[in-house]
């Protein structure tokens, strides 16, 4: 399913709509096959990211052409296709070679050491906020610089705007959906109680900041989607810019809070294990610092789709002449 | 089962190669999101396929290494990140140039065909 999906993603690559469906259907059999191999927190995130991830090259599909001009001659698909095949059993026999060796995990102080070092039983999440907070700190740091710069690019386009689609059908004026707009509005408690669900019991269950971030950001982009920019902006009146830099404070702070008990950055929470009374106080400066993870990603996530969404419909001109 | 999905992320990886080739800016983008399955794979791989065993402690005898998981959980995210910005550039390109090709202008033939037209 995996290969045929993949293989069609590039024979249809040419009719951009039908290539992306193809490769949604890549990402979840990635997440099918996370699954299969015991990473329940990895299908997870893979699976919200998938659907973002589709919303926001059906986005770019409106400001880009509908399908790719046939243009290279047939030497070079040739040339192309050996190529990406000789780089393909490569890696396939590199990646065969390291999977049938024996190794030595480092992982194995992990998963000692999470319960008593980490108090949580979730080796992968504690692993993210404690063992190696650090790198989750630099990469939450990332994902809100790439949306910041998303955001400086979109405010000065030039806005080239179609207003219509590739076979000059004019797009249709906003007009949303009933049915979608009555359910997701009565969705979204759902949706964000399960992420509050999902990232409470992260620590110790499959979830987590990351998941519970993603699924947030999902419930409320299907608002957009259901009611449109303008409706959403009226009732939700946030610069995500600033949710961004809010989420990255909280986890610098919870960094920086363990020097005051005297601990290097990030450090604080599994210094405690032996004091049963301030256990649960070590374990609230992980959960306080995937709060701030949760909130980056929630914030960066809607910066990106809705700086591109804003641009889908404030400034969709109307078109006017009958076809 | 590890010949299973060695071959897969080999294809994928040919895949995004291919895509990556192409001339034009979206293709790019898709064959970049699919070199991206291939990484995520390929670095959760390297921890060994595990069955049934989920790295929640108490659950199970024999754990999944948590490690990879752990970095590949970061990589998805920041791929997108990656491949957000990557369109957004592709979308500013294109307004600011007048054509989604990577070099920025039509190849030669192309245009002349264009005007002929």
């Amino acid at each position: 399913m995996l290969l045929i999906s993949a293989f069609a993603t590039v024979v249809f690559h040419r009719q951009r709509v039908v290539a992306l469906l193809m490769i949604s259907v890549v990402g979840l059999m990635v997440s099918i096959a996370f699954t299969r191999f015991s990473a329940p927190d990895l299908a997870l995130t893979q699976l919200s990211v998938e659907v973002v991830t589709i919303i926001l090259l059906m986005l770019a599909l409106f400001f880009l052409p509908h399908k790719t001009p046939k243009q290279s001659s047939p030497t070079r698909v040739i040339r192309d296709i050996g190529l990406a095949s000789m780089v393909g059993v490569v890696i396939g026999s590199i990646s065969y070679a390291i999977m049938t060796r024996p190794f030595n995990t480092i992982s194995d102080y992990f998963l000692a050491n999470a319960k008593t070092g980490g108090g949580g039983t979730n080796v992968v999440n504690v692993i993210l906020v404690d063992f190696r907070g650090f790198d989750t700190f630099g990469e939450i740091a990332v994902l809100g610089i790439a949306s910041l710069g998303i955001f400086k690019l979109l405010t000065r386009i030039p806005v080239f705007k179609p207003s219509s689609d590739g076979e000059g059908r004019p797009w249709a004026l906003e007009r949303h959906p009933v049915l979608l707009a009555t359910v997701s509005q009565s969705l979204l408690p759902l949706a964000l109680m399960v992420s509050v669900f999902i990232f409470f019991r992260g620590h110790n269950l499959p979830g987590g900041g990351f998941i519970a971030g993603l699924v947030t950001a999902v419930a409320l982009i299907l608002q957009y989607i259901a009611h449109g920019v303008e409706w959403v902006k009226s009732r939700m009146n946030i610069e995500y810019q600033r949710v961004v830099a809010v989420g990255l404070m909280v986890a610098l702070i919870t960094g920086v809070a363990s020097w005051l008990f005297n601990k290097p950055f990030l450090t604080s929470w599994f210094d405690y294990f032996d004091i049963p009374l301030l256990g649960k106080i070590e374990l609230a400066s992980a959960i306080a610092f995937d709060a701030g993870v949760y909130i980056t990603v929630v914030g960066s996530t809607l910066l990106i789709l809705a700086s591109l969404g804003k641009m889908t419909t404030s400034h969709r001109p109307v078109h006017t002449e009958t076809i | 089962m590890e010949s299973l999905l060695a071959g897969c992320i080999g294809f994928l990886t040919a895949c995004g190669v291919f895509l990556l080739l192409r001339g034009r800016t979206f293709p790019v983008v898709v064959g970049l999101t699919m070199l991206a399955y291939a990484v995520n794979l390929f670095l959760f791989s390297s921890g060994r396929l595990t069955l049934q065993g989920a790295a929640v402690l108490g659950t199970t005898e024999t754990y999944a290494d948590p490690l990879p998981q752990a970095l590949v959980l970061t990589a998805i995210v920041i791929g997108f990140a990656m491949t957000a910005y990557l369109v957004i550039l592709a979308i500013r390109a294109r307004a600011d140039l007048g054509n989604d090709h990577v070099d920025g202008k039509l190849p030669e033939n192309e245009s002349s065909r264009k005007e002929s037209r």
